[in-house]
């Protein structure tokens, strides 16, 4: 009884108190500090001056990834310490404005900084969370040392060149390391090497300590456990060989390490221990002491490949080594099983292939093939007779060998180096890439027959000087000009194409190309950026290009000396081929490929998605992306901004169209001379916002019929606040322009789009940019993303970038000349009248194309410059 | 082409600059020798005699600057070429001093380098014409 009592009272207290602890609350919080105007408004413009240069600096570095730049190591650190500096700063500026809601994103900065740092001082970081076994074909390509040479190498081959690899997984470095650990092999491998090092052991008792010592460890439960789920699907046999860190390079381990064929899935583990422990034969090791090598770590990937049951099989070499200076290349094949021709025990047959197009073959010796080596049921291999009949017949049709052609070429063109192919053809006919690895070939073995520069002085020049380099390198090929979609679909392999513009839709011929000259676009573009993951030749802003190149002209494209040269250059094609190494392949470049993966990638796309948060940005770019949208969401928040914020001006734009515009002018947006606060379109100075409100306020963009509501009716739609609406927050009533004299931020709210669009304008194009974000609506998703669709099909006619997600669209073009830039906004503002009634009028897939050739009947600035 | 090549030793102590510059310089018609050790350098002009020399700054061991005026000294007519990551308006005022060509700032571009390197030729084969 007297508990409840007691109950009741306490209750009664604590609902009495209830205001009062509140109250109290709000008086310990400390209070936003309100900053005044000025300071606040030089954050921001700071902010926003850091934004642009991280934005320039990693336009920057990923142009030095295409070998025109000579940088060293000193470069790398440089500029990583000036990056994590501005990228600090940013994050300083934004908790001033934001009243210091994100400091997380300090955490944020030191994940993505410090592996970074622990690179550049040298380490070979290979860090927890990389994976013990991956697919084959999701390999992380910049990461030979987790996967090893010949892992890498065939991982490209398929991402890059979408050549067919047998399928397959590699058991990484980090499963290596693992395995070491837990069987505590580390140190006594230390120690065995250096006695033999001390002359205490020899290099027999050596080996056969440390591969016993492998052959009879654990393999550890974590690293077998994801063995056996890629092995676990279906009863096969695998080729288990060995991959190496650093083999494959400039060192090759011809032969040193393990290759175990037809190894069924239950022995799989076994295979795989005598594969590691053949780090350690006498062979590898004096191979190792040989070259110098014996003080660095050794570390072995393990690649597991489907067994191809072989018809036929051999060998490619890109180069003829009994003719090196011969422009030809030669296929070894033999039936059953590679070995016979790798291994060189029996006469095998031998193509000798011309590399020019069309691909003659010169030479055709056809061996009487005595045996052959195929897999033996249940696991292993046997050498079985060929049948008298077939001895004399040859391996290979002109039709495969037509396809092996393709292949090496392909695979010569993007490793730059002549290599050696290892192949094989199933009972089906179907041909596989077994291994692509380099050629040891150096400037010795084919000196050049006379002076290169000689030689290239007698080739006709069509341009010299002229261009930025996007990509450095040399290519040849007939020129094939693309102004279709359908030229585009019958784009030939090894053309050299020629653009006008560089826009993103042409993405899928620049694996193709053995070398690409546009005449607009930066070497910071997006086509740059994909024509360097594929280590194409590339020359961007070439005036002129389309008419001083012919359809079908063979040309050399020399883009580290910026010459085009009319026909085939073979001489010079010869003498990058044996260059050591190939720009591409040297630490500097794999470091710098590296840091850029954890800087330039943008996963931050949708500011509305769960996952715009500090801790979900993983690359510096997602980290200004965020600070950048959060730092104008402050601004945005106009009620509140104004009450944190004394003595900021800000205008209201007076004209036709009826948009409710308001107008914060950090500088030189507006006509100085203005007094009060309404202003007329006239009255702005700022680039950006004068190029799209042309385009907003061009006849007919606002009046376009058929609209089914009346004049009245239509405007209180379009200024409408979205208070109700999901996903609003808090700028809502009114639409906002941040400016500058170059600098335009604009949200506007039109009935239920959101239109967002930042652009720059400075008289050099590097530093301009347009980022355009469109999202919302009423009617269903179907239609919303119908409009999302058709949006992006003009804005990528226009040459942006364009990401579509759902009903969002965001779209982006950087580093065009200011006019080019004016006539983009120009349309952007056409288009953001035109999307008004898009919802209503866009029933049905169908109506796509009429929609856009309306909107370019009415609005195409660009369009007679814009060849599509 | 011209009757005879012009020779180039090019220094720098990351082996990256001189694998790179050596096959661009090559193509415009240079012989061109590299080093990464400062003091094989200074070994190999005392006997042989370059056109053009392009030396980075800081090294160990015998520094470029250094390197330059033992290059001068031997053959004053040798065009030096100084290359540095550590660009500051004192070094180039320095090096311009000691008699050098030009001074260009790392990371470059090879038709930067390949421009000067054109441009110290034209004046070499204009002296000796």
């Amino acid at each position: 009884m007297g508990c409840l009592v007691l109950g009741c009272q306490a209750r009664n207290m604590v609902d009495l108190l209830t205001p009062l602890k509140k109250l109290w609350e709000r008086m310990r919080r400390p209070k936003p500090e309100t900053a005044p105007f000025p300071e606040i408004f030089e954050q921001f413009q700071t902010l926003l001056q850091d934004h642009q240069q991280v934005m320039e600096l990693i336009a920057d570095i990923g142009e030095k990834s295409g070998g025109e730049y000579i940088f060293d190591r000193k470069y790398l650190s440089d500029f990583t310490n000036t990056l994590h500096t501005l990228l600090l700063r940013m994050v300083n500026s934004l908790n001033l404005l934001a009243t210091k809601r994100y400091m997380e994103l300090y955490t944020t900065l030191d994940h993505i900084f410090q592996p970074l740092e622990a690179e550049l001082r040298g380490r070979l970081v290979l860090s927890e969370e990389m994976p013990f076994v991956v697919g084959l074909s999701e390999l992380p390509l910049d990461h030979p040392e987790l996967t090893g040479g010949k892992s890498n190498a065939l991982g490209r081959a398929i991402q890059s060149l979408n050549l067919p690899v047998p399928a397959g997984f590699v058991i990484t470095i980090r499963a290596y390391r693992k395995f070491l650990e837990a069987n505590q092999l580390e140190e006594r491998i230390y120690t065995w090497l250096e006695s033999w090092a001390a002359g205490e052991q020899d290099l027999g008792q050596t080996s056969r300590q440390i591969q016993y010592s492998i052959l009879s460890g654990v393999v550890p439960r974590g690293v077998a456990a994801e063995i056996r789920r890629q092995t676990a699907k279906d009863e096969i046999c695998w080729a288990v060989r060995s991959s190496a860190y650093g083999e494959d390079g400039e060192l090759t381990f011809a032969g040193l390490h393990e290759t175990r064929l037809n190894v069924p899935s239950g022995k799989i583990l076994s295979a795989y221990r005598e594969v590691l422990a053949s780090l350690y034969s006498p062979g590898a090791l004096s191979y190792r002491q040989k070259m110098g090598l014996l003080g660095e770590e050794a570390a072995m990937a393990v690649l597991c490949q489907k067994t191809i049951g072989s018809q036929t099989a051999g060998v490619i070499h890109t180069l003829d080594l009994s003719h090196p200076a011969a422009n030809r290349l030669v296929i070894y094949a033999s039936f059953g099983w590679g070995r016979t021709v790798v291994e060189g025990r029996a006469s095998v047959d031998r193509f000798v292939v011309e590399k020019d197009p069309p691909h003659r073959i010169l030479e055709r010796e056809i061996a009487a093939k005595q045996f052959m080596v195929r897999p033996k049921p249940g696991g292993g291999e046997e050498e079985v007779p060929v049948p008298e009949a077939e001895r004399q017949q040859p391996s290979l049709t002109d039709e495969a060998i037509e396809t092996l052609v393709k292949w090496a070429l392909s695979l010569e063109r993007y490793f730059k180096r002549p290599q050696e192919i290892e192949w094989a053809q199933d009972n089906t006919g179907a041909l596989w890439l077994l291994q692509s690895k380099y050629m040891n070939i150096s400037r010795a073995t084919v000196p050049p027959q006379e002076d290169i520069a000689n030689i290239t002085a007698r080739y006709p020049v069509i341009i010299r000087d002229q261009g930025i380099v996007a990509h450095a390198g040399v290519g040849s090929g007939p020129v094939y000009q693309v102004d279709s979609d359908a030229k585009l679909s019958r784009f030939p392999e090894g053309a050299v194409l020629v653009i006008k513009y560089t826009a993103p839709w042409l993405t899928p011929v620049v694996p193709k190309a053995a070398a690409i000259i546009t005449e607009r676009g930066s070497a910071a573009g997006h086509l740059a950026t994909i024509a360097r993951e594929f280590r194409v030749p590339t020359l961007v802003g070439v005036e002129g290009a389309s008419d001083l190149f012919r359809d079908g002209e063979k040309i050399t494209v020399d883009t580290k000396q910026r010459v085009v040269y009319a026909g085939r250059v073979k001489e010079l094609l010869q003498y990058e081929l044996v260059q050591t190494p190939a720009f591409e392949e040297t630490h500097e470049f794999r470091q710098l490929r590296r840091l850029l993966k954890r800087i330039a990638p943008l996963h931050l796309i949708d500011p509305q998605a769960p996952d715009f948060t500090p801790q979900d940005c993983e690359s510096v770019h997602d980290v200004i992306r965020f600070i950048h949208e959060k730092a104008v969401n402050e601004l945005m928040d106009l009620p509140r901004f104004l009450k944190r914020v004394k003595g900021v001006k800000i205008f209201t734009l007076s004209s036709d169209v009826p948009l409710g515009l308001k107008i914060l002018d950090l500088g030189g947006g507006i006509d100085p001379h203005i007094h009060g606060s309404l202003v007329l379109p006239e009255h702005i100075q700022s680039l950006p916002l004068k190029a799209l409100w042309e385009g907003v306020a061009a006849p007919g963009v606002w009046s376009t019929e058929p609209i089914p509501v009346d004049f009245k009716g239509m405007m209180s739609s379009l200024t409408k606040t979205w208070a109700e609406a999901p996903g609003s927050t808090a700028y809502a009533g009114f639409n906002l322009a941040v400016i500058s004299g170059i600098y335009l931020n604009l949200h506007l709210r039109l009935g239920y789009h959101l239109n967002l669009v930042d652009a720059r304008m400075h008289p050099e194009p590097q530093h301009n940019h347009i980022y355009f974000r469109f999202v919302g609506g009423v009617t269903d998703i179907t239609r919303r993303s119908r409009r999302a669709q058709l949006l992006a099909h003009i804005l990528s006619k226009f040459h942006f970038k364009v990401d579509v997600k759902g009903d969002l669209v965001v779209a982006r073009v950087l580093h065009l000349p200011p006019e080019e830039m004016a006539a983009r906004l120009k349309v952007l503002g056409h288009l953001i009248g035109f999307t008004r009634q898009l919802d209503i009028q866009l029933k049905s897939d169908e109506d796509i194309p009429q929609f856009l050739e309306s909107f370019y009947q009415q609005h195409s600035p660009a369009r007679e410059k814009s060849s599509l | 082409m011209s009757p005879q090549k012009l020779k180039i030793l090019v220094l720098d102590d990351e082996p990256i600059v001189c694998k790179r510059l050596q096959p661009a310089l090559e193509k415009l018609g240079y012989e061109v020798d590299t080093f990464t050790q400062s003091l094989e350098a200074l070994h190999q002009i005392q006997e042989t005699t370059y056109d053009i020399i392009i030396t980075d700054l800081k090294m160990k061991g015998i520094d470029g600057m250094r390197f330059l005026q033992e290059a001068k000294k031997h053959h004053p007519v040798t065009e030096v070429i100084v290359i540095t990551g550590f660009a500051t308006l004192e070094t180039a005022k320095e090096s311009f001093q000691k008699g050098v060509f030009d001074f260009i700032a790392k990371p470059f571009k090879l038709s930067e380098i390949q421009e000067v390197v054109t441009k110290a030729a034209t004046k070499i084969r204009g002296a000796g014409a």
